[in-house]
């Protein structure tokens, strides 16, 4: 890295965009590293993890953003997950940031697991106090790639997104609202209808205010039924055992149905015997990202 | 003088012309050089030598070597020579010996014969005669007899009479004078005939000497030839009408022409009744016989004629033509990436030797390549491997004894995909292919069973076919496109499946279902009767199947989306085939030959 490194120093001089590294392990022949910066949407300090497979040594490799679920930080997807050795086998960079800003003391971030820190829901908040910082959808969708774009040998044109239950949310809203930008998209147990369900309700009440058509902006079933663009192809995964499939969180039936009549191609497997944990991440995160690197190598 | 003296003569001078260096160092003064003109030794400036080629010691030793070995040489090479005239004139000896041998024998053999006759003749003439003297004899003898009867009784009549004669008593001769008298006047009467009751004369029956004349003359004839003998069919010299046939004579006999025969005696269709024979008039040892059948066995001998007569009968030899070329049944053979299943016609009613399949590359620019062959293939399918992303052009000869057929017509073959075919007979009978065998129908699903013809291979609940494939544990692709109301089951299943479960029902298929319900399209997965949960919102209609048999996956695909479906993990322990059904009336297309895209082939 000692290429990127010199590059690392110039933007150190620039001041704006310093990348820190915060720790590197060599894990399947590639190094899984995490760096902090400070975050111009986000208004703090935000760390991201970044695996760097064997290849991008020698080239330019393309990117799978992950985006963790309620509570997540960028350790539990990288410690958990067991992505490295597929994504080392296929050449692809994955990027896990955070769920949501960190150290802004905004009264009341700390009060739920599923609300403020730790649950950014990926949108950008309208709300006081967290429409300052609380702007995760940009950050995603615009702030981050270009991060990694400038840092880190990746193709800007190959970018493939994915994610777990308010992270599957996450992945799929950016990927209808943003029709082309990511070459395919996938999802673990998502919440796929927040609108309907108590997580949404809460948070994009707090976030987006009462005006319920300002949630529809973030909706992934709400975007399929009005989705126009390129084609795209979801491969969804769902614990038949989840606890939050059976309390009626996560609504797959109603993304699929928006979806069929939409003619949106979508997979949808129901895993049986499997919860909302990571062991069903690791599970079958392989097939995850084979289903990416179809596209991200094609 | 012979090899071994000459090379004895070639050591002495060797030896001679060692003693001679030696002299020559000895007898002169300190020479220095050597006179290539004269050829002797010399003091440099010698007055006799001034204008001569001189040259130092060295060197004029150098060049009377090669000189000598030049001479060696021809005189080796006269040797060869003699040594070759001796061997040939060793051979010619032997013939000589030989063909003068079997004139004597020939000559021996015709002078008893001809003895044998004679002496057959002057016994016969020897026994006529025989017979013709004991014949006259016993006449004569008979008369004789007759002759000494007839005197004895005379004289006895007479010495009778003389004794009346003598009578004195007047009274007695004249009682006994009277019959006595008549007597001797009967007697008197009779004639008595004198004539010889056989000839002196000897008959002599003109001998028919003509044959021993004959024969006689033939001595100086030329013998008829002896029997010629059949060569055995030589290879590759038969074609599916002609036969070349060779023979030999093993014998300096003159031949003027020679007569060869021939007769069919088995044929590509059994025969009852023999065959006629057919001959030709041949001056050379050899000729070509055509317009025969192909794949048939003909006997054939031949004669030798010259002036004499004709020999006898060579042995008979059997020769056979080649078979008819077999035709391809491209509707049956079968391709992949790396190999190919060829299926053929024998092309001969009869059963031939064997096979052979000659495959090369089609090169684009007509140019000719390589041909690679597959020789005694048993039966009329084989397998062949073959290098990917090529066209190949496959030809197949029959051969028999005499050798191979033509080339069949040509089969393309392109390793680009795998190819394959429907197996008609395991379809279930409500099942109707189309004419190309690409599609199938299932038309009336009120059939009733009884008009329905169910044998063991088809099918006869779930109404579905087999498909065909390569052997051979590799890497498969094709895609079906079927109707939006289809409700259909693909995927592979092994050949011995049970025909009377459903496809996916059972451990031995693996399959792709849809079922259409009244609010949605539902899909399943099947092996064994399970099924994972799986919801599919774009409704497939042009599905891609892959198989690898290395990496143990079946994957189902919707083609025009490139979209992953399912893929099952299982470890084939046996080649699978490909299997289609329809569980409700509609259609479904099979495309073969495709290439899998490389989405699908990356692992």
């Amino acid at each position: 890295m000692l290429i990127f490194g010199g590059r690392l120093l110039q933007r150190a001089v620039n001041g704006a965009m310093a990348l820190t590294q915060v720790s590197s392990n060599k894990c399947c022949d590639g190094y899984q590293k995490v760096f902090e910066h400070d975050s111009s949407e986000l208004k703090c300090k935000m760390k991201f993890a970044i695996y760097l497979p064997p290849k991008a040594e020698s080239s330019k490799c393309p990117v799978l953003y992950w985006l963790s679920g309620l509570t997540c930080t960028e350790q539990n997807f990288i410690t958990k997950a067991g992505s490295q050795q597929a994504a080392s086998e296929h050449g692809i960079i994955v990027v896990a940031p955070d769920t949501s800003p960190r150290g802004c003391n905004i009264e009341g971030e700390e009060e739920s697991w599923d609300f403020g820190t730790g649950a950014g829901f990926y949108v950008n908040a309208t709300q006081e106090p967290w429409k300052t910082n609380y702007r995760m959808y940009s950050y995603v969708t615009e702030e981050l790639p270009r991060l990694i774009n400038s840092n880190f040998p990746a193709d800007p044109e190959k970018m493939s997104i994915s994610g777990h239950s308010m992270g599957g949310h996450g992945a799929l809203i950016c990927a209808l609202k943003n029709p082309g930008k990511y070459k395919s998209v996938s999802a673990f147990a998502p919440i796929c209808n927040p609108i309907q369900c108590a997580w949404g309700q809460k948070a994009f009440s707090g976030y987006l205010g009462a005006d319920k058509s300002t949630w529809e902006l973030y909706d992934a079933t709400v975007l399929a039924e009005s989705y126009s663009g390129p084609e795209l192809d979801i491969l969804i995964d769902q614990g038949r055992d989840d606890q939050f499939l059976s309390s009626s969180q996560l609504l797959p039936d109603n993304l699929i149905a928006a979806c069929s009549k939409k003619k949106i191609p979508v997979v949808f497997r129901l895993q049986q015997g499997y919860d909302h944990s990571y062991y069903f991440i690791f599970s079958f995160i392989n097939d995850h990202i084979k289903h990416h690197a179809k596209y991200l190598n094609a | 003088m012979d090899a071994y003296e000459v090379r004895g003569r070639l050591d002495v001078i060797e030896e001679e012309e060692a003693a001679d260096e030696d002299a020559f160092v000895m007898v002169q003064d300190s020479p220095d050089v050597f006179c290539g003109d004269c050829g002797v030794l010399t003091v440099r400036g010698a007055a006799a030598h001034v204008s001569h080629a001189l040259v130092t010691l060295a060197a004029g030793a150098q060049q009377m070597k090669d000189q000598l070995s030049k001479s060696r040489s021809k005189l080796s090479e006269k040797i060869i020579e003699m040594e070759n005239f001796a061997s040939n004139l060793e051979e010619i000896f032997i013939t000589v010996e030989e063909n003068f041998g079997r004139q004597e024998q020939n000559l021996e053999q015709h002078y008893n014969e001809v003895l044998q006759t004679l002496s057959q003749r002057n016994e016969a003439r020897a026994a006529a005669l025989d017979e013709q003297k004991n014949d006259k004899l016993e006449r004569l003898y008979g008369q004789l007899l007759r002759c000494g009867q007839t005197l004895d009784a005379s004289k006895e009549l007479i010495e009778s009479a003389q004794e009346v004669h003598r009578r004195r008593d007047k009274r007695a001769f004249l009682q006994a004078v009277m019959p006595i008298m008549k007597r001797v006047e009967q007697f008197a009467r009779e004639e008595v005939d004198l004539k010889l009751g056989a000839s002196l004369d000897f008959d002599v029956p003109t001998t028919d000497l003509s044959d021993v004349r004959q024969m006689m003359e033939s001595i100086n004839v030329l013998p008829a030839p002896s029997a010629p003998v059949m060569n055995p069919q030589i290879a590759n010299s038969a074609t599916e009408t002609s036969l070349h046939v060779c023979w030999s004579l093993f014998s300096d006999d003159t031949v003027e022409f020679y007569e060869l025969y021939w007769r069919l005696i088995s044929d590509d269709c059994t025969m009852e009744t023999p065959q006629e024979v057919c001959q030709l008039k041949v001056k050379e040892t050899h000729c070509t016989v055509s317009d025969l059948l192909p794949n048939a066995q003909y006997e054939l001998w031949v004669t030798a004629t010259n002036t004499t007569g004709i020999s006898p009968a060579s042995e008979r030899a059997v020769y056979m033509t080649v078979p008819s070329p077999p035709v391809i049944k491209a509707r049956q053979c079968v391709s992949s990436l790396d190999a190919a299943l060829i299926r053929w016609d024998s092309g001969n009613t009869n059963p031939v030797e064997s096979y052979t399949l000659e495959f090369q590359e089609a090169s684009a620019d007509g140019e000719s390549t390589a041909t690679e062959s597959i020789v005694a293939i048993p039966s009329c399918e084989c397998l062949v491997q073959l290098q990917s992303w090529k066209r190949y052009i496959i030809h197949i000869r029959a051969v028999n004894i005499g050798g191979p057929s033509d080339r069949s017509p040509p089969l393309h073959i392109s390793t680009t995909g795998t190819f394959f075919h429907l197996l008609e007979d395991t379809a279930h009978p409500s099942l109707s292919l189309s004419a190309d065998g690409l599609t199938m129908f299932y038309l009336d699903e009120d059939l009733p069973i009884s008009h329905m013809t169910f044998s063991d291979n088809t099918f006869n609940r779930c109404v579905a076919v087999l498909g065909d494939l390569v052997p051979i544990r590799g890497q498969y692709y094709w895609e079906m496109e079927v109707d939006e109301s289809a409700e259909f089951r693909v995927g592979v299943a092994y050949e011995d499946t049970q025909r009377n479960s459903y496809l996916g029902g059972n451990n031995t298929s693996w399959c792709m279902r849809h079922i259409l319900t009244p609010s949605r399209h539902k899909y399943e997965f099947l092996h064994n009767g399970w099924t994972p949960d799986i919801r599919i919102t774009v409704q497939p209609l042009r599905i891609g199947v892959f198989l690898d048999y290395g990496r143990g996956i079946l994957s189902f695909y919707n083609a025009a989306l490139r979209q992953h479906l399912y893929t099952f993990s299982c470890q084939f322990l046996h080649y699978v085939h490909p299997c289609f059904a329809l569980d409700n009336p509609g259609a479904l297309t099979l495309c073969t030959g495709l290439t899998a895209p490389p989405y699908v082939a990356q692992p």
